[in-house]
């Protein structure tokens, strides 16, 4: 089985400046590829091959991916679309591991069995390969190595003849005689950890267990810190779930990550030096990090003399994430202020207020183009019995880094509050004394940031607002980007939706996908807020035509009331068309691909 | 999934429960399945509506609720009935239908089937008897005691009961009862078994041993006392608890479904039989929006031309929720 040699790096979505996509080419298997950045959702890197050639097995080395992906195409390919999957995304660390930063480095191999059988019998010069980590925020992630084999040649011997050194960092790993390879399922990794405390014979597996690729973990420690983190955050969402079942994979896990082993080429924050002064001053003055924000400040209420009940007039809330009796109470507070208080998200509600940001109606929410806020936006209106603008309880302020890490901040000032409820709770409200006061300040002041110039409080203005803010904070990361921190926020699963767009931003002038080329649209009724302006603006922006009226021509009409009975008839006239939901258009926007409008129909 | 849902208690239970109707009345009569499945949806949603709901303008604005049905909640809240119900209920076709159909066996089309035979009642029904195929004639044999629901009491005592039986064929069994129960229902329609063994899994062969091995202990101590289909990984069937001395009265006849899984399968044969058949499919939605696609067999991440990934290892229900950041639903959560 001779390897396929790599000729060159055609395109990675990002590469760290120490840990370069040209290291894939080397056979050197220590140099590895990484992201530029922690927390990105996806990378891929696109490899061009010496010559054409049939794709027989791969090994990859892992390097904190979740989940790879092989994609093989020709040199014509541009698009996702015109790459053919060879291996199917494929597990290479459980969410457990990820979020703990244990068993960073498994190697898998794919023989033909494994991979598609349709891309194995034609021959490519290209191999995408796509990574994904969407479980921790905290690890630049790529591929240590990759290797593709052509078939074997008939006349040559069989490669047990001469088992082949794979050399790792340090480490030398024996491949397994192939006689074992058919034997590797795909989930075969992680199935052993329930075999693993019985089967001490299983020798077939024993070159995929744990053991080694921990050891091959073991020089890559996790950020520190953030493992912190990631415990309390496991704990608070409930005991972990992987703990009783897999007893043999947990002292293993515990046995890598408090190894204090700081290798100095393989944190990302010492390959780019100017990570850790922004880091430090991250942690420490959040006040001087929001000071580049070019915004005048606002002052921190903007006091309006309203009747009490009046307050939150014109609100429609939604609760998530809380529990009783928070949520109760909240609830009550919010009704009392004038509020309307909705079970689900309905196209007519305004806000949704949420303890932490990973909630089912958070996302929903935020794709549906609400506005998310903390709890304490409620309480302190109900507390000074006057409208405080909601911006600067803002949840999903968060988009630029800096920012970000003040989320993890109050996150988790926020964590242990939701902990301990009755103790937090019972101080903040009754007593009205300084102390108090400091708290408030507290709050207000790792808030500050989100709060843009505008002190109208007509929401319509205020979405404007945001969309403003959020484009000029995306300018301002590009700016930037380079100071990257590795300790991005691990909660914010809210937070990284942002990432993938502005990963793309990196070019000197952001090019505009054109995602919905060719496609025509027409919106139908009405959308609550701004929406419609909004749902214009993207399917303008992604190369979509928009059409006034319910032509011929139109392919999809987006509504946000649900089924109308018009629909039915409209459906008579034109066979093609199809009746989606705005979540489709902001889903693409949020992953920067077309996605199937399927999930997103809207039907009878 | 039972053919008898439990009775619901909500401020609007007049109007869930003609929802109710209008949705059994499209599926078993008129068949068609997403208008059935629109008038759940509208149920499920003002179901768990705190305030009652005072007119149909109020009902439009919830999840499901169109003009269509905004309309029906108007006329009932203003007649106190339905037209549509009224002509529906004396319609002799589709209360015959809907009627037949709750016999174990019969599903819509055979109701059809017998209904334009000239056969309407459980009268009717014995007559032809020996027309009836081995599950009819169990559903028929027993259409009265199966109509009744199961206590969850009888439930838990069963539960403990089958737990021990499976000890003894075999102590690595695992079983599960789903359905409604294990959401913590207050009665159950039937019993619903999931089965695994660490021996099965998708890679080896099937293993109809295993489950008949316990369908057969199961005989054999008389808590199953007839069969209806047994092939090899589904079993069907009727059970019975056996009297003991304090209890007064005889146990029912009670459904009985098992279904063998292998191991690597089981926990999203789990997840989906646990249901709610509501809360599956919008946890299926969730999981495509987070780029993976859920089904009753396995969990599997989608690459970025949509081709499927491998299966996820997947060791509890949790890891399911943690793989696609949904936040975890105990099984008594997930009654939507």
């Amino acid at each position: 089985m001779p390897e396929i040699q790599l000729k060159h790096v055609v395109s990675c979505s990002t590469e760290d400046t120490a840990h370069k996509a040209d290291n894939l080419l080397s056979s050197d298997t220590y140099r590895k590829w990484k992201a530029a950045r922690s927390g990105e959702k996806q990378t891929s890197v696109i490899l061009q091959l010496e010559k054409e050639e049939q794709v027989h097995s791969i090994d990859i080395g892992n390097e904190g991916s979740a989940f790879i992906e092989v994609l093989v195409g020709n040199s014509s390919a541009v698009r996702d679309q015109d790459y053919e999957v060879l291996l199917v995304t494929s597990s290479f660390m459980s969410p457990t591991e990820s979020r703990n930063g244990t068993n960073m480095n498994r190697v898998r191999f794919f023989g033909p069995q494994q991979l598609q059988k349709t891309a194995t019998q034609e021959k490519w010069d290209r191999v995408k390969i796509v990574c994904s980590q969407p479980y921790s925020k905290n690890i630049a992630y790529g591929l240590a190595f990759v290797k593709f084999h052509s078939p074997p040649d008939k006349n040559d011997p069989l490669p047990t003849t001469s088992p082949k050194l794979t050399k790792l960092g340090q480490f030398r790993v024996k491949e397994e005689p192939p006689s074992s390879a058919p034997s590797l399922q795909p989930g075969s990794l992680f199935f052993n950890r329930d075999h693993a405390t019985k089967s001490t014979t299983s020798s077939k597996v024993s070159p995929q267990s744990p053991a080694p690729s921990s050891s091959l973990a073991s020089p890559q420690p996790p950020a520190k810190r953030t493992f912190e983190f990631s415990k309390e955050q496991k704990s608070s969402s409930g005991p972990p779930p992987s703990k009783k079942s897999s007893p043999a994979i947990s002292p293993e896990g515990k046995a890598a990550a408090p190894k204090p082993k700081p290798s100095p080429t393989g944190t990302p924050s010492s390959g780019t030096p100017k990570a850790s002064p922004a880091q430090k001053s991250a942690e420490k003055n959040r006040e001087s990090h929001s000071k580049p924000d070019p915004k005048p400040k606002q002052p921190k209420t903007s006091a309006q003399q309203v009747p009490f009940k009046r307050i939150l007039e014109g609100v429609v809330f939604v609760l998530s994430g809380f529990q009783n009796p928070i949520r109760g109470d909240l609830r009550e507070k919010a009704v009392d202020m004038g509020a309307k208080y909705r079970p689900d998200w309905t196209p007519d509600s305004t806000h949704l207020i949420c303890a932490f940001a990973n909630t089912p109606k958070y996302s929903q929410v935020k794709s549906a183009g609400g506005i998310i806020v903390r709890k304490e936006w409620v309480l302190d209106c109900h507390k000074k019995k006057q409208k405080i603008t909601y911006k600067q309880y803002l949840m999903d302020g968060a988009e630029s880094s800096s920012e970000s890490e003040m989320e993890v901040d109050e996150q988790s000032e926020e964590e242990v509050s939701t902990k301990t409820p009755p103790k937090q709770q019972r101080q903040v409200t009754p007593k009205k004394t300084p102390e108090k006061k400091k708290d408030e300040d507290e709050y207000a002041g790792s808030t500050d940031v989100d709060e843009p110039g505008s002190g109208d409080d007509e929401s319509a203005v205020d979405t404007e607002d945001e969309l403003q803010r959020v484009e000029h904070e995306s300018r301002q990361k590009k700016a930037s980007s380079d100071v990257k921190v590795k300790q991005e926020d691990l909660f914010g699963g809210s937070t990284d939706e942002n990432t993938d767009a502005e990963a793309e931003e990196d070019l000197p002038i952001p090019e505009l996908p054109d995602f919905l080329r060719g496609k025509h649209f027409f919106l139908y009724g009405k959308f609550p807020n701004n929406e419609r302006r909004l749902l214009l603006r993207y399917i303008v922006a992604f190369n979509g035509l928009i059409e006034d009226y319910m032509t011929e021509k139109v392919q999809f009409v987006v509504t946000s009331e649900g089924w109308h009975d018009s629909f039915e008839d409209a459906l008579m006239e034109n066979g093609n068309l199809n009746f989606v939901k705005p979540a489709w258009i902001y889903a693409i926007n949020e992953r920067q691909k077309i996605l199937p409008y399927q999930p997103y129909s809207v039907v009878p | 999934m039972s053919k008898r849902k439990a009775p619901q208690e909500s401020p609007n239970e007049g109007i869930t429960d003609f929802l109710v109707e209008l949705a059994n009345y499209e599926k078993n009569v008129n068949r068609a399945i997403h208008k059935s499945n629109a008038y759940r949806k509208a149920a499920s949603t003002i179901s768990k509506y705190p305030n009652k709901i005072r007119n149909g303008e109020e009902a439009k604005k919830l999840e499901g609720v169109g003009a269509k049905i905004s309309e029906k909640i108007d006329e009932f809240l203003q007649t106190g009935t339905l037209r549509k119900l009224e002509k529906i209920r004396t319609d002799d076709t589709s209360s015959s239908i809907n009627f037949l159909t709750r016999v174990t066996g019969i599903g819509p089309a055979a109701a059809r089937k017998f209904f334009e035979e000239g056969v309407k009642t459980l009268e009717d029904l014995k007559k032809i008897e020996h027309k009836l195929n081995h599950h009819q004639q169990i559903g028929l044999r027993y259409f009265e005691e199966f109509e009744k629901r199961i206590p969850r009491s009888e439930m838990e005592q069963m539960e403990t009961f089958i737990h021990e039986e499976l000890k003894k064929v075999d102590t690595e069994y695992i079983g599960t009862i789903c359905g409604s129960y294990r959401r913590g229902a207050a009665s159950s329609g039937d019993i619903d078994i999931l089965l695994t063994h660490p021996d099965y899994t998708s890679e080896t062969e099937k293993q109809p041993k295993l489950l008949h091995a316990v369908v057969e202990h199961f005989e054999s101590i008389g808590f199953v006392t007839d069969n209806m289909s047994k092939g090899d990984t589904k079993y069907m069937g009727v059970s019975q608890l056996q009297k003991s001395n304090e209890d007064e009265e005889e146990y029912l006849h009670r459904r009985i479904d098992i279904r063998l899984i292998p191991k690597d399968q089981y926990y999203c044969g789990v997840l989906y039989f646990t249901g709610s058949d509501i809360f599956n499919k919008n946890m299926r939605t969730h999981a495509l929006e987070k780029g993976f696609t859920l089904n009753e067999y396995t969990l599997r991440p989608v690459g970025v031309t949509g081709v499927a990934g491998e299966p996820l290892l997947v060791d509890s229900e949790r890891d399911i929720f943690e793989y696609i950041h949904y936040k975890y639903k105990e099984p008594s959560e997930r009654s939507q």
